[in-house]
């Protein structure tokens, strides 16, 4: 580790934290007077992030193990790998929170700030990020990487500059008013990509999600536009009708798989044509819908009684406003988190999408949790349309927006089924949606964009398999180095084995395999001479 | 062929020489330094214990993996195998534990399967089998369809499938784990034969008395290294066991009788019946006691997985009463039954006793997600779990650097410790083991032995399922005989051999013993003879 001396004590975390924060803060405020203030934010974490790193021996840290459990300090990968990942993450968070900030506060103050933010989350990664989350977050890098390269390709062999269509995107897709419909696309999109997700954890396809959410939208809009209901009860009543069709919809396909054994890629598919040819059927005058407006019909619009206020963006600059049901999104996003890491549903959910053999033969009933995660995955699925129904249009007409379902699945496979993950990949995939909008002003073709898109997605699934399945592999390595084990061998004296309170506890810098001195005698030690 | 007369000598260069082989795997080290040795025309014998790396070490030698480190020399040339076609140019075949033939195919259309330009599918393929046939004795007839052929028959197939493809040597990976004594008899002459034409056969097993009948010269291999030859003239079995494993053998031993007279699990006629008709579980009744062990032996696939899926909810009885203690669980859930109190012990870990890819403490909630303390209400109980999985792996020894290690990384025996740790906490009263020790080290298998007594002298009855006879024979209070579904005989674990209980594995009966009267099957006399296998 680092050479400069130490002082010969242990610290306590929290304080350490404490002093990160505050040489974090105090650097670029004071770098501030000199540089731009981007410089001295950087300046300023990469300053608090060598302290931590220096400070790392003389903490305690409990649980200094990753979710690998192998001890990871230390480690050649933890110093080549999981340290720049987590200096570059903090980095880049110091600058998005003070970029953030800016918004509202002064340039110092946010800058500040921002060091601040970016100092504490030094401390936190350094010491908390595994070697897995790492993985992963160096895995979507570098894919992010390689879809600019090919997306910049593209731009240039069609005679078009990359950098400046880059600039111009950002720029464009920065400005306050983009922000806000980047965020309220997001929230849509991440609520088909958690529909999307709950089904990926079983290992079930559901595609249908398209088809779940127009139905749900028209129908439940239909419900909102013909049932007048007092305030609350309205938007309660045409959520729970959404929510209850799009459950259906995607039970259907559930069912069939269960008691017949159809494959619900197929059957989902074939139930969002059949949705479609609903949606048409319902969707004319004298059945569900009246004329909204020339060349146009929908559902009679939801009296204003029954919209959903929206979030007024002025902390962002612009007039417009955020989908009030962004509160919905989150509650959605925590209920999926929670449901699935904390609850016996959740567990069975994730254990029947892992190994069907072992959680039949522990007692899961598997054609129930199939059942049940086609009808949860619906029933969020239904609650995709409800954003832009019940805080923008009001109405389900010809021109509600189409399509989210697939957008759903691009997604939920970018975010990697994660909620937070889906978080990130929506808000990513919106920008690339509005950002793209300017192009045209410019002679560039919009579908820059597509190409991202669909670039990003490939290439995120490659590389985050190839590089999570050697991230197992080399975890195996260390954990068989720290045990020093050959084969199969008669056991030795406990002390070996009693790992949990060896080996992960202290943040002091030993060496994997420092376990031999626990008792291994060197018949048994590790690797061939 | 070769045409070197009766084999048994170093005439000429080695058959086969591995020097220095050392093949890694993520999270352990499967060879090193393996030195071996094979003269032509002989007969030679690895032995060595589960998960001593034999498997491994045939799997470099017939081209399946590439070693990391050492040398191949096949007669005398050093060869480099990237894939087991390469292994068969250079004349050596494998004959797998596992049979690979197909069951709809005939013996003729199994042998010449990915062979078929060496003489075509027709007449000259026919008639190369039938030559081969005679040469070394193997009575293989081309036309027979596969399904109609008994074990020893197969092996047989798959020996001919290998010269068929030019072998000289031959690998034969555990070759009797499938056969019962007198199967194995009947191998040994095949071997034998093979040799005096003068082909080498290398024999991978940890069956001691067997290596020493058939073997010329034997090489032990423990911990992954090879650390003796031995002439099996001059070898006794206790000294190549002891050199396999190292220091004590544990035996399974006898002691006072825990049985009591409360039964707690009763089967009573159950008969359980496959999709086509056939009943591969036939009237089987037995009761298994308070503080008993009921062991159950038979060839694999006469039932006793099926039979073991149905005691646990996971297929249909199609008729008949499973009763635990009083109440007729017959048709009750597979959770309903585990949270009753009976505990599983799976026979394919890897399918249905762990979650690969979870941490070790999300393991100990699998077949416990209703109860305490995985569990508290609709909440998985994180701390209780992982708590809990520290106790296992504390008094079950299991090696493993924490919990929070994926399932995966553990070595086979450590899982199944936990396994077992996993499934006998809460107090079963009933415990399901089928094969409980396979695959697992010498020393964590009595360790696992010592567990399942020390639960029945505290009360718990178990139905022990193995292939391992001397398991069955050491830890069984009763022990039943299982073929084609039904309970054929009843043996008394203290002075039944196993040869006894392989004879009556393939129908042959149990010579002179005394007849049951609670458990074998109607109409089914231990002492009659079924005809054979």
């Amino acid at each position: 580790m680092s050479k400069l001396p130490r002082p010969d004590m242990t610290m306590s975390g929290p304080v350490a934290a404490a002093i990160a924060v505050v040489l974090g803060a105090g650097v670029t405020a004071g770098l501030d007077l000199a540089l731009l203030w981007w410089a001295a934010l950087i300046i300023a974490v990469v300053v608090a992030f060598g302290f931590v790193a220096w400070t790392a021996p003389l903490i305690s840290m409990k649980r200094g193990a990753g979710s690998g459990g192998a001890k990871e300090e230390g480690t050649a990968l933890h110093k080549t790998l999981v340290m720049p990942t987590a200096l570059i993450l903090a980095v880049v968070s110091g600058l998005l929170s003070a970029w953030l900030l800016d918004l509202q506060l002064q340039e110092w103050a946010a800058a500040l700030i921002g060091g601040a933010i970016g100092a504490a989350l030094a401390f936190l990664l350094f010491h908390r990020l595994s070697t897995m989350l790492a993985l992963s977050f160096a895995a979507v890098f570098a894919a992010g990487i390689l879809a600019i390269g090919v997306t910049a390709a593209v731009l240039y062999f069609s005679g078009i500059t990359p950098l400046d269509t880059f600039d111009r995107m950002l720029e464009y897709g920065t400005r306050p008013n983009s922000m806000v419909q980047i965020i309220n696309d997001g929230i849509t999109y991440y609520l088909a990509a958690v529909a999307v997700a709950i089904g990926f954890k079983m290992k079930l396809f559901n595609i249908g999600v398209d088809g779940q959410y127009r139905l749900a939208a028209l129908l439940s809009a239909a419900v909102g536009g013909y049932l007048i209901l007092p305030p609350v009860i309205s938007q309660f009543v045409v959520i729970v009708t959404a929510v209850a069709v799009g459950g259906v919809w995607a039970g259907i396909a559930g069912y069939l798989k269960v008691a017949r054994g159809v494959s619900e890629v197929i059957s989902t598919i074939m139930l969002n044509s059949i949705a479609t040819g609903i949606t048409a059927y319902l969707l004319t005058e004298g059945r569900l819908a009246v004329e909204i407006s020339t060349n146009n019909i929908g559902t009679p619009p939801i009296p204003e009684s029954g919209w959903v206020p929206g979030i007024p963006a002025t902390f962002l600059g612009s007039e417009r406003e955020i989908f009030g049901l962004l509160f919905l999104a989150v509650a959605v996003g925590i209920g999926y988190w929670v449901m699935l890491n904390r609850t016996r549903f959740g567990f069975e959910l994730r254990a029947t999408g892992q190994s069907k053999t072992a959680a039949e033969a522990s007692g899961v009933d598997v054609k129930k949790m199939v059942f049940l995660s086609m009808l949860f995955s619906g029933m969020v699925a239904g609650l995709v349309g409800l954003p832009q129904l019940l805080g923008s249009s009001h109405y389900y007409a010809l021109d509600f927006p189409t399509g989210i379902g697939f957008i759903g699945i691009a997604i939920a496979l970018l975010g990697r089924n994660h909620p937070v993950g889906i978080v990130f990949a929506s808000l990513f995939w919106a920008f690339l949606n509005q950002a793209a909008g300017i192009l045209p002003f410019d002679g560039i073709p919009q579908e820059i964009a597509v190409i991202a898109q669909a670039t990003i997605v490939l290439t995120v699934v490659v590389v985050y398999e190839v590089v999570h399945r050697w991230g197992r592999r080399y975890q195996q390595q260390q954990i068989g180095k720290q045990l020093g084990r050959t084969t199969e061998t008669t056991p030795e004296p406990a002390a070996v084995s009693h790992g949990p309170e060896h080996g992960s506890d202290e943040g002091d810098d030993s060496v994997p395999g420092r376990s031999k001195e626990d008792g291994t005698d060197d018949k048994s030690g590790g690797e061939a001479q | 062929m070769s045409s070197t007369p009766s084999g048994g000598g170093s005439n000429g260069p080695a058959a086969v020489e591995l020097r220095g082989i050392t093949k890694r795997f993520p999270g352990v080290v499967a060879n090193h330094d393996i030195d071996i040795t094979v003269a032509p025309g002989t007969v030679h014998a690895i032995v060595g214990e589960n998960g001593a790396g034999k498997s491994t070490l045939m799997k470099t030698l017939y081209g399946m993996h590439k070693p990391d480190e050492g040398t191949i020399h096949v007669k005398g040339r050093e060869v480099r195998f990237n894939s087991p076609s390469d292994a068969i140019k250079n004349g050596i075949g494998m004959v797998h534990q596992h049979f690979m033939l197909a069951d709809n195919l005939t013996v003729l259309e199994n042998v010449v399967l990915g062979a078929e330009r060496r003489h075509g599918i027709g007449n000259k393929a026919r008639e190369q089998i039938r030559a081969l046939s005679g040469q070394y004795g193997l009575g293989v007839e081309p036309d027979r369809l596969m399904e109609d052929l008994g074990v020893g028959d197969r092996q047989r197939v798959e020996i001919l499938k290998v010269l068929y493809r030019g072998a000289e040597t031959i690998i034969l990976d555990e070759p009797t784990a499938v056969l019962v004594p007198q199967e194995v008899d009947e191998l040994f002459d095949n071997l034998r034969e093979l040799k005096r034409e003068g082909l080498t056969v290398i024999f991978i097993s940890h069956k001691l008395d067997e290596v020493l009948s058939v073997a010329d010269e034997i090489t032990v291999i423990r911990r992954g290294t090879t650390v003796a030859t031995a002439d099996p003239r001059t070898t006794t079995a206790r000294e190549l066991a002891t050199l396999m494993v190292g220091g004590e053998l544990p035996v399974p031993e006898l002691r006072e009788s825990t049985v009591t007279d409360h039964v707690v699990l009763s089967l009573d006629g159950v008969t359980v019946t496959s999709a086509d008709g056939r009943n591969v579980v036939d009237d089987v009744s037995v009761d298994i006691r308070k503080g008993e062990i009921v062991g159950i032996a038979g060839v694999e696939g006469n039932g006793q997985s099926e039979l073991i899926e149905a005691i646990m909810g996971m297929r249909r009885v199609s008729s008949g009463h499973i009763r635990l203690e009083g109440d007729d669980v017959t048709s009750w859930t597979t959770l309903r039954i585990r949270e009753a109190g009976v505990g599983y012990i799976p026979e394919d870990r890897h399918r249905h006793g762990v979650l690969l890819e979870s941490p070790l403490w999300e393991n100990r909630v699998l077949g416990h997600q209703t109860r305490e303390p995985s569990v508290r209400g609709p909440w998985i109980n994180k701390a209780g779990a992982r708590q809990d999985s520290e106790r296992i792996v504390a008094e079950y020894d299991v090696r493993t650097p924490n919990i929070d290690v994926i399932a995966d990384a553990l070595s086979g025996g450590n899982q199944q410790k936990f396994i077992i740790g996993r499934e006998m906490s809460g107090r079963p009263r009933f415990l399901v083991a089928a094969h409980p020790t396979r695959g697992v080290d010498v020393g964590a298998q009595s360790a696992i032995w010592e567990q399942l007594r020390e639960a029945r002298a505290e009360g718990l009855a178990v139905l022990l399922i193995s292939a391992d006879l001397d398991e069955l024979i050491g830890m069984s209070d009763t022990l039943h005989v299982i073929l084609r579904g039904r309970l054929v005989a009843e043996a008394d674990p203290t002075d039944v051999t196993p040869e006894q209980l392989g004879s009556a594995m393939t129908g042959a009966g149990l010579a002179g013993d005394r007849q049951s009267d609670s458990g074998a099957s109607d109409g089914t006399d231990g002492e009659e003879n079924e005809g054979g296998a």
